[in-house]
């Protein structure tokens, strides 16, 4: 199917032929052969870009970084936002940083450490968007979470106009996502397309460039973390009561720049440089490890600070009969796992080296005691893949993390597999659809990656699906969106979950 | 090879874009925070290294369709690797091998750039990638009483290269080079008219089997010359012999070193002195197939393991770019009197390339130029007076984009500033 002459031709002019392809090597790029690709370079021309697509009820897409990872499945104008790649704004005062949807995190995350700051870095990795609408990230202890984290925003309805909210809506300034102009968060992440956001910055005590050295794929820090006041220990503890025991109290004593829930599978990807190399670690991990564990990272803001925190935790700890992984007290395990987890600039490593794709259980904004039980029995069905040799043999566990000092957090459990095995691929859906049932069932969470059906989902969470649809008829009549605020149930998970958003109904392409 | 062969590495892209940037820890701040020219220049997901091999993917599994904007893709491509380097910091995967073998499909299925062809016609009829070039490869030499390795025994074979043979803007690079090695007291040679092109910018362009060809010419002659060492200052060259040579088992136990490398250990061994003082600030610029792409070829064959992992039996071990040449044109540039030496953003192994690479300075000079433009302005934010390159393409590159944008900054070959040294 393809746009006719006329009607590209009106696309075109908005952005430009550089910018539009119809072309079947650029739609194989896009995954899709019913693509039309637009480039739109500034607001002005998504606005435009919108406003056609109303105009002959042809449906839209955008996407910020692709980090989605699904292929588009029925969408006609595809608007990839890379050219929209500008840093507006670092207010140091205010501290917040305005970016457009291509900004990527590991660039705003150069320029934040400069200035003694930081951001919330999605777990996904740092060429994901910096934009703050959505993804929750290693560092969440710090930093918190995307949906806490967006500020102002101007934002592109499905029917083209452009609005301003927060203070935006009332002056040019960034610093509030909820007024005193409009306020529509709960709302933008069902639709239209998000052209500029200001995100919360946080304060960094660590140095304003990590003293790199060494070559791909084996960089490492010319001076030892302890140097810098900074630590990372990995810790593993008789069990899982032991383990919840001992975040909550490292996240109420507040020593924590980062407590990342990882299972030892997933610091041996961090710290290898090659699958044979991480299978090795990974047999030697597992042997010294005594349970489920995670990995803390400490930055003093002073020699006094660094030493008190290390003291708390130690005596936390001690507390929980937890033990610490030798191999991460190795100065340059310590180095690697430190610049890699706070700028997130290794998460294939963790999740595609190994077999080419992982599938993932997770719940965002919860992690203690519920969350981690409804996982340990997502892990135990993990088991039986692995023992089939289905999955890739890791140690099955669930991770996560704590955010905003523990009061919220992220639990998740995922298989790595083989994408091209069908026998791999169909164990994978199954243990999905099984734990995502299960997480309804047992009234343990809100499955948020579109295992279920919307309207299965609905049903147990105050149908929200349906209200959720009257908003989405209110804000584009035409239908011309797409309909993933479906999936959004509470959470914010923002774009993972594609595969149960339905075709608008009202667009039919024009020929 | 073909493409056909790396089906397994390229089903293993998950799109994470890693391939557009440097790597991810090395990203300074927003500017010069690419590593791919093409995706960069034309921003559609197809032009960067993981949207080639998206396209491949799709074309392995439904055919080929060879349509202009799929040419353009593939021709818009400097081949520079930046791409396959940011990927294997954290996967195990092939991809710049299979966009090499999807190049090299489409010249050998007729769907060729005709800028190109022409450099071939010329590569066929004169053996020079210099199209148009007139005279004599060595005229260069004349008066300067060097050997003719072709006829009696040196030491040390110095293969010129086609840019700096012919072009006359920059013979200068060979006379300086002869005189370096001079005043070494190297014993050296060259190959006078039996020198031929190496080859290694034609298997860059897609044209295998003219490199092939180019590759056995070259390797009688020097065999039938006993040469043992081979010193070059083209990073092309360099890697075509080095690399590309042995990736086809024509190298045998040929030595060959970039003249970086030659005069690094000339100075290790204090057969070389530099002595005058040069006042100059410098930055050094890393080229692409002398860094990441001059790694050692490793000779591998195995067989994925069947199952989940992307394993092989035997394990594969990649080239990652850690083993390219860095060192020695900084060691080089380190022992010159009076030089300073800054260094830019993107350097080493995600080194951003001149523009020049993959026959793009021929298909799109607007595209080589925009790419060399960037590396200039990366350059200049350094503070430094110059530009020091070991590649006459780079160098020629960077002076054409100079001469547009008008900056004041200097380009130099390393042998130029080792020249004023001594
Ligand atoms: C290996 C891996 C690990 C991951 N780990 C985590 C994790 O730890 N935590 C986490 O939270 N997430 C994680 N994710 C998911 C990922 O972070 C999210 O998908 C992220 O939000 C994607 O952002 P994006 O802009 O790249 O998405 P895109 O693929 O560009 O878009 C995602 C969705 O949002 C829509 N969209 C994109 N841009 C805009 C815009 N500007 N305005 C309006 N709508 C837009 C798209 O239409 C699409 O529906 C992971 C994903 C992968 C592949
Ligand atoms: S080629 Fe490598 S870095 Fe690029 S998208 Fe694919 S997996 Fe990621
Ligand atoms: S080889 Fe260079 S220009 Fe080509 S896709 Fe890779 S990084 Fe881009």
């Amino acid at each position: 199917m393809a746009l006719s002459k006329d009607v590209y031709k009106e696309f075109e002019d908005v952005v430009g032929a550089e910018n539009i392809s119809d072309d079947p090597a650029i739609k194989d790029a896009y995954r899709s052969p019913d693509l039309t690709v637009i480039l739109p370079g500034s607001t002005e021309e998504v606005a435009a870009v919108i406003k056609l697509c109303n105009k002959h009820k042809i449906p839209y897409k955008a996407q910020s970084t692709g980090w989605m990872l699904f292929a588009p499945t029925y969408d006609f104008i595809f608007m990839d936002l890379r050219r929209m790649n500008r840093i507006i704004e670092i207010n140091e005062k205010n501290m917040y940083a305005v970016v457009e949807p291509y900004v990527i995190s590991a660039e705003l995350m150069a320029e934040l450490f400069k200035r003694g700051m930081i951001c919330n870095v999605k777990g996904s990795g740092s060429t994901c968007t910096a934009l703050a609408m959505s993804g929750h990230g290693h560092m969440g202890m710090t930093t918190s979470t995307g949906d806490r984290n967006d500020l102002a925003t101007e934002w592109v309805t499905d029917e083209g106009e452009i609005v301003r909210l927060g203070t935006l809506g009332a002056s040019d300034e960034w610093f509030c996502g909820d007024g005193p102009g409009p306020s529509l968060r709960g709302v933008y992440r069902g639709g239209g397309v998000i052209t500029r956001q200001a995100t919360k910055v946080y304060h960094w005590p660590g140095p304003s460039e990590y003293p790199l050295e060494g070559l791909s794929p084996r960089y490492t820090l010319s001076k030892k973390p302890s140097e810098m006041n900074m630590m990372v220990r990995y810790f593993s503890f008789p069990s899982i009561g032991k383990l919840i025991e001992a975040e909550l109290k490292i996240g109420e004593s507040e020593i924590a720049f980062e407590l990342m829930g990882f299972c030892p599978s997933m610091v041996s990807s961090n710290i290898t440089t090659s699958n044979e190399e991480d299978f090795e670690t990974l047999e030697q991990f597992t042997r010294e490890v005594q349970g489920p564990g995670f990995m803390v990272i400490i930055v003093g803001n002073f020699d006094e600070d660094f030493a008190y925190k290390k003291k708390v935790l130690a005596q936390i700890i001690k507390e929980t009969d937890g033990e610490s992984l030798k191999a991460v007290e190795d100065p340059d395990a310590e180095a690697t796992l430190l610049f890699q987890c706070t700028r997130v600039c290794a998460s294939i490593r963790e999740t595609f080296r190994a077999g080419g794709m992982f599938s993932s259980m997770m719940v965002q904004g919860q992690r203690y005691d519920n969350h981690v039980r409804w996982l340990e029995e997502a892990a135990v069905l993990k088991r039986e893949l692995i023992e089939k040799g289905l999955v890739i043999a890791d140690d099955g566990q669930q991770f996560g993390w704590g955010e905003e000092g523990g009061h919220l957090g992220h639990t998740e459990i995922f298989c790595r597999y083989n994408p091209y095995d069908e026998k791999s691929s169909k164990a994978v859906q199954e243990w999905l659809a099984k734990v995502g049932k299960r997480a309804l069932d047992g009234c343990f969470a809100v499955p948020s990656m579109g295992i279920l059906p919307v309207d299965v989902i609905g049903k147990r969470a105050s149908n929200y699906h349906i209200w959720f649809g009257k908003l989405k008829e209110a804000f584009d009549p035409n239908g011309v969106g797409e309909n993933t605020g479906f999936s959004y149930v509470g959470a914010d998970t923002s774009g993972v979950h594609t595969s149960i958003y339905q075709k608008p109904e009202k667009a039919s392409p024009k020929k | 090879m073909a493409i056909e062969d790396y089906r397994g590495d390229v089903e293993m892209c998950c799109r994470c874009s890693a391939c557009k940037h440097i790597p991810l820890q090395m990203v300074k701040g927003v500017e010069h925070s690419y590593a791919c020219p093409s995706i960069a220049r034309y921003n559609f997901h197809a032009y960067s290294g993981g949207g080639r091999l998206l396209i491949a993917k799709e074309m392995l599994n439904s055919g080929f369709k060879y349509t202009d904007k799929l040419l353009d893709i593939v021709y818009n491509c400097q081949m520079c690797g930046g791409c396959d380097t940011s990927c294997k910091y954290a996967m195990d995967m092939e991809v710049l091998e299979p966009i090499y073998e999807f190049r090299i499909r489409c010249v050998e299925t007729g769907h060729t750039n005709p800028a190109l062809d022409k450099v071939i016609n010329s590569l066929r009829k004169q053996g020079t990638m210099v199209p148009g070039a007139k005279g004599k490869r060595a005229a260069w030499a004349q008066g300067m009483g060097i050997k003719d390795a072709t006829k009696e025994k040196v030491d040390v074979y110095y293969h010129v290269g086609c840019l700096t043979s012919y072009d006359k803007d920059y013979q200068k690079l060979a006379r300086a080079t002869a005189k370096i090695l001079k005043k070494a007291g190297v014993d050296f040679g060259i190959g006078y008219e039996n020198e031929s092109c190496c080859g290694g910018r034609a298997f860059q362009m897609g044209y295998k089997d003219d490199f092939l060809k180019q590759a056995k010419k070259n390797m009688d002659m020097l065999k039938k010359a006993g040469v043992k060492t081979l010193v070059t200052g083209c990073a092309d060259g360099y890697q075509a012999f080095k690399v590309l040579y042995d990736k086809y088992n024509l190298k045998g136990d040929l030595e060959v070193l970039h003249i970086t490398e030659y005069l690094a250990r000339l100075i290790k061994e204090g057969k070389l002195k530099l002595n005058k003082k040069v006042n100059l600030t410098v930055t050094y610029h890393d080229p692409c197939y002398l860094g990441r792409l001059g790694e050692p070829w490793i000779h591998w064959q195995g067989k994925k393991i069947p199952g989940y992992k992307f394993v092989f039996d035997p394990p594969k071990v990649y080239r990652r770019g850690t083993y390219g040449v860095y060192e020695p044109p900084r060691e080089v540039l380190k022992s010159v009197p009076g030089v300073k030496l800054f260094e830019m953003d993107r350097i080493k192994e995600y080194a951003w390339c001149c523009g020049a690479g993959g026959g793009v300075n021929e298909s799109n000079p607007e595209f080589a130029k925009w790419t060399a433009t960037e590396r200039i302005e990366e350059a200049e934010s350094t503070g430094a007076e110059a530009i020091v390159t070991a590649c006459p393409w780079c160098e020629k590159n960077f002076n054409q984009a100079i001469k547009e944008s008008g900056s004041d900054l200097k380009v130099y070959d390393i042998v130029e500033i080792v020249e004023k040294a001594i």
